[in-house]
């Protein structure tokens, strides 16, 4: 099963075309949008919100931890979209890092997956696919993907 | 050329006859036929796609493990920077020690030879006072002639202690600049 669209939010320009050509090479997704600063994301949520006129907020967003350059953190920006943004799509954390404390954060804040960065990222996309369904119906425990 | 009125077979034709593929999401749009020509089109656009996709993929991760790798590198050479810099300043202030050892050691060789000479000096002084006042004591004594050994010795004493007193001025001086040092 394809995600209808993705947002992702990380800084970092050279991962949106890893992460894109990944999506496609998978067959996650047909429609992903990449941002590189949460502020920019932040704006897009408060256009969607509360009602979403033109159906554009995305199913998934996957957030980088650490985004350069932007006013707050992947963990401050999941949880607004979660708090402030009537969440309504399946939402998580995309890192190198694998802070434990961080990832408690994280939770807290209700991300639903953490997924860590590396060279291999297939095989982590992918196992996150098959999860997907479960996330999507809000039955799946929070996962980290290593 | 392709043109609006075309169908979407029509189009894709063209584009097959031209040897120009489909690339992107957009080829995942296209549903399955059964007409063999547009099929094979389809099927070699989405290989096509596919292929470049893995090749760009590979690319760009290459290209991410360099600049990661640069960064690091980049990392390194800040720390060397300042390790370099941290030693440069270390060996000016040694150098600065050093040369201020060298100076004292430079003043302190120079009032040890001050100090030689003075001694050296006082000696002379004291061993021509006493000379000459034994061979003064010695003509008293022993009835000679004592008219030209008399003015000698007491020109010699005014002399002596003229330079005594200089002598003695000198080592205050050296000693008070030693002790300052």
């Amino acid at each position: 099963m394809m995600i209808n669209s993705i947002l992702l939010i990380d800084d970092e320009d050279l991962f949106h075309l890893v992460f894109e050509d990944a999506c496609s090479i998978l067959d996650i997704t047909l429609s992903l949008e990449a941002l590189d600063s949460s502020d920019e994301a932040d704006k897009k949520f408060k256009e969607w919100f509360p009602d979403d006129p033109n159906g554009e907020k995305p199913e998934c967003v996957f957030v980088d931890l650490n985004i350069i350059g932007s006013s707050f953190d992947g963990i401050e920006m999941i949880h607004k979209i979660n708090f402030e943004y009537g969440n309504g799509c399946v939402i998580g954390i995309i890192s190198s890092s694998d802070d434990n404390q961080e990832i408690e954060k994280a939770k807290k804040a209700g991300a639903q997956f953490w997924i860590i960065k590396s060279d291999d990222i297939e095989p982590r996309l992918e196992e996150f696919k098959v999860d997907y369904e479960g996330y999507k119906d809000k039955t799946n425990p929070f996962k980290i993907y290593r | 050329m392709i043109s609006s009125k075309d169908t979407v077979k029509e189009a894709m034709l063209k584009a097959k006859a031209k040897k120009v593929y489909i690339e992107g999401n957009f080829v995942k749009l296209l549903s399955e036929t059964s007409d063999t020509d547009v099929k094979d089109y389809i099927e070699e656009c989405k290989s096509r796609d596919l292929k470049s996709r893995k090749k760009r993929l590979q690319i760009t991760k290459q290209v991410q493990k360099q600049n990661k790798e640069l960064e690091e590198a980049a990392v390194v050479k800040e720390a060397l920077v300042l390790e370099l810099q941290n030693s440069l300043e270390e060996s000016k202030l040694l150098r600065d020690e050093a040369l201020e050892d060298l100076e004292v050691m430079q003043k302190r060789t120079q009032f040890e030879l001050i100090s030689t000479i003075v001694k050296v000096a006082l000696c002379v002084i004291i061993g021509v006072g006493v000379l000459t006042t034994v061979m003064y004591a010695w003509a008293m004594t022993s009835g000679t002639d004592t008219q030209i050994i008399g003015s000698t010795w007491s020109n010699m004493f005014g002399i002596l202690l003229t330079n005594a007193f200089s002598i003695v001025g000198t080592i205050m001086g050296v000693k008070y600049a030693t002790d300052k040092d």
